[in-house]
């Protein structure tokens, strides 16, 4: 009797410390833990953050506890491989900041899931196309961001002056590739080089010179994502390579630039991001400088500029209704205007221009109008993983005097052959 | 002998307690992720799938074969390999040399020559890129070249000097720490041994050639063996300062690894170019080693 006791009791202590050890109870008031992943910026954004914060876990008392990690991105792929890293051991935060082009990857892989039930049909509406097309993958929204981005030509106006030219004003008359050379020949001479076409050498690279294959006519892959073969590759794109090439060789653009060459005088004209207006307006006010749009191919090519920047999603492991409800807070009408106000960056929702007036105005207007008339997102497909360091590679190899065409064929066969392996049906 | 033999025992018992610790590490930290690369070799692990891991056979390795990606990353950790340990050595050498003497000042030197070897090599790496860069009003060596009427080169951004470039700033930053061990082991070689040299009509380089060299026999060893090692594993310097590139010339097994592993998210690859690696670097280390004893 004693003995059966002693052993029903041990079988029902060792079943409680069991199922409090399995599953943990959720009392009605016990705060959901929310992180965020997102790179490491400048102040004033970091300061933005921890405002933000604090106002979202004031309002959220006892329900919500949102906290945010700074991942360092630095100018290569860092961020990806500190991701990279979390997935193999299960640490990825509740939302993660993604760079645009690699949410087609997450999406394909199930890392993240759909947030277009968080959001309403009418706030959407509020959005630029461009940020949901970034977004959007298999007709289901994965991401959206407060600040969208735009690449243009700034130029150094007394060097211009010197040398006689004058930028374009008009959409119409931008420069075609012809006139960028002869601009970048004529303003080269000792210690200043003609212009600057790279950002860094990593994601940099694909995202200013992408549009020199668009506006050729092509594009690094197919419409839908699947191939390379025959785009990157193709006549129009090897074009476009040996255009650049030129650029490097002949000695009008530097290979490895300078940080900041442009803000010192050290380039006459560089392949700039929006966001270098509020850096030169700030930190370089003895800089006399312009912005003209960016250059198009000859014989009627496209207009073309790159559009596309970090977004915030959820990802599969998250509890997704308090990661829903911090996405709508970080989307909202307010904080996107002030996010995109602090890191000087063009608001992904249209009526933040409202308060925005600044973009009325020129340099700014200049981005806003590339950005709603002749923005084009990278590619959207999930590799391009092996697309963007391959073709940061092949450009280091082509400047460096390896064959353009056997680079990109090399490049088209890489992601090609990752495609079919991980993505085809 | 009872006793004895307790005290036998409790000495095995203590003795394995202090080796438990070591092999707890050893296990956790190296044997088993040695084990797992070797298991992942087979599979077509993705790093973003890890619960779609499908075993492959022997699929990578036949991949790995017609790769010339990674026969040119082992073509180049071998020339790097080849290069920079004799290069690396003979420095440590040098320098332990020059500032074994007892002269003033010297110790200035000895901190100065070391201390490359405690800044973290992503510090010396990003250094010696500005230093490296082509353009001569930003590069510090091409406006040294310039000023002295030389050519200046493209350094890193060619594919002829890019590795050479590499050479020489990992020598200079390592042999610091080669110099130090250099340098206790001459201070172990006996004051008489030199007198007795002098005494016999032996000049300077007479000494060094029979009495430094071989009070050095061992050290000398043992600085080959861990430079080897390290030189086998570079990654740092390519991953900061050119990517692998350009043309592949700096791409290192280490970072081939890296690269298929992190940025095209091929784990599984990634892990059958490791297990090759470990082969290598375990053969090279073992007739290093056998080499080494038969003299």
């Amino acid at each position: 009797m004693k003995k059966s006791m002693v052993k029903t009791m041990a079988v029902v202590s060792a079943a409680a410390v069991m199922s409090t050890g399995f599953t943990v109870p959720v009392m009605a008031d016990d705060p959901v833990e929310v992180t965020i992943w997102s790179p490491t910026d400048e102040p004033a954004i970091e300061e933005w953050w921890v405002q933000k914060i604090d106002e979202f876990n004031k309002a959220h008392e006892g329900e919500i506890v949102l906290s945010r990690e700074a991942i360092v991105r630095a100018d290569s792929y860092a961020y990806e491989d500190k991701v990279n890293a979390a997935l193999t051991s299960n640490d990825l935060p509740d939302i993660l900041y993604v760079d645009g082009p690699n949410i087609a990857n997450y999406a394909a892989n199930g890392v993240i899931v759909p947030i277009g039930d968080f959001f309403t049909e009418e706030d959407l509406s509020d959005f630029v196309d461009s940020i949901k097309v970034q977004g959007t993958y298999e007709d289901e929204l994965y991401a959206l961001g407060a600040t969208e981005s735009s690449v243009a030509l700034f130029y150094n106006k007394d060097m211009l002056d010197e040398a006689g030219l004058t930028a374009p004003d008009k959409l119409e008359d931008a420069w075609t590739w012809s006139d960028f050379r002869e601009a970048a020949e004529k303003l080269t001479k000792e210690g200043v080089t003609g212009t600057n076409i790279i950002m860094d050498q990593g994601e940099g690279l694909p995202y200013v010179l992408e549009q020199f294959w668009i506006s050729n006519g092509t594009d690094f892959v197919s419409p839908e994502g699947d191939k390379a073969d025959g785009y990157v590759n193709s006549e129009k794109g090897v074009e476009a390579a040996e255009f650049l090439n030129g650029l490097i060789q002949d000695g009008l653009a530097d290979i490895d630039p300078i940080e900041k060459a442009f803000h010192n005088g050290k380039s006459a004209t560089m392949l700039g991001g929006s966001w270098e207006v509020a850096t030169l307006e700030n930190e370089y006010p003895d800089l006399n400088w312009g912005v003209t749009y960016y250059p198009v191919a000859d014989n009627d090519g496209i207009n073309a500029s790159p559009t596309g920047d970090w977004a915030a999603c959820i990802t599969k492991d998250a509890d997704v209704e308090a990661a829903g409800e911090v996405m709508n807070f970080l989307m909202n009408q307010e904080n996107v205007t002030t996010y995109a106000q602090a890191i000087a960056k063009l608001p992904t929702r249209v009526s933040s221009y409202d308060t925005l007036t600044e973009y009325d105005e020129y340099p700014r207007s200049l981005f806003k109008e590339q950005s709603m008339e002749t923005g084009h997102p990278r590619p959207r497909t999930p590799s391009y993983t092996v697309l963007s360091p391959g073709f940061s590679e092949a450009m280091m190899n082509i400047f460096t005097g390896a064959d353009v065409q056997e680079e990109l064929d090399n490049l088209a066969a890489d992601f090609d052959e990752d495609y079919e392996m991980n993505y085809a049906e | 002998m009872k006793t004895n033999g307790i005290k036998r025992k409790s000495e095995i018992k203590a003795a394995y307690l202090f080796v438990i610790p070591a092999l707890v590490l050893l296990v956790a930290f190296l044997i088993v992720p040695a084990l797992s690369t070797i298991r992942y070799a087979f599979t077509n692990y993705n790093i973003m799938r890890p619960d779609k891991i499908k075993f492959v056979g022997f699929e990578n390795f036949i991949k790995l074969f017609s790769d010339d990606s990674f026969w040119q990353a082992v073509l180049n950790t071998f020339y790097f390999t080849v290069i920079v340990v004799p290069f690396q050595c003979i420095l440590a050498l040098g320098l332990a040399l020059l500032i074994s003497s007892r002269r003033r000042g010297v110790s200035i030197f000895r901190a100065a020559y070391f201390s490359p070897q405690v800044t973290s090599m992503v510090v010396i790496a990003i250094l010696w890129t500005v230093l490296y860069n082509p353009n001569p009003d930003t590069g510090l060596l091409n406006a040294f070249l310039k000023s002295m009427g030389l050519n200046t080169s493209q350094f890193l951004n060619s594919p002829d000097t890019a590795m050479n470039s590499i050479i020489f700033m990992s020598a200079w930053q390592a042999a610091g720490y080669q110099m130090m061990i250099f340098l206790a082991g001459l201070q172990g070689i006996p004051g008489e041994q030199y007198e007795a040299a002098s005494i016999d009509g032996a000049g300077k380089f007479k000494q060094f050639i029979y009495v430094t060299l071989p009070g050095l026999k061992n050290v000398i060893k043992y600085v080959i063996m861990i430079t080897m090692i390290q030189a086998m594993k570079l990654f740092t310097q390519p991953y900061v300062m050119t990517k692998g590139g350009p043309q592949n010339s700096t791409r290192t097994l280490v970072y081939y690894i890296y690269e298929q592993g992190f940025q095209k998210r091929h784990f599984g690859y990634a892990c059958t170019v490791a297990a090759v690696f470990f082969v290598i670097v375990i053969t090279m280390s073992l007739s290093m080693k056998k080499i080494i004893k038969a003299d």
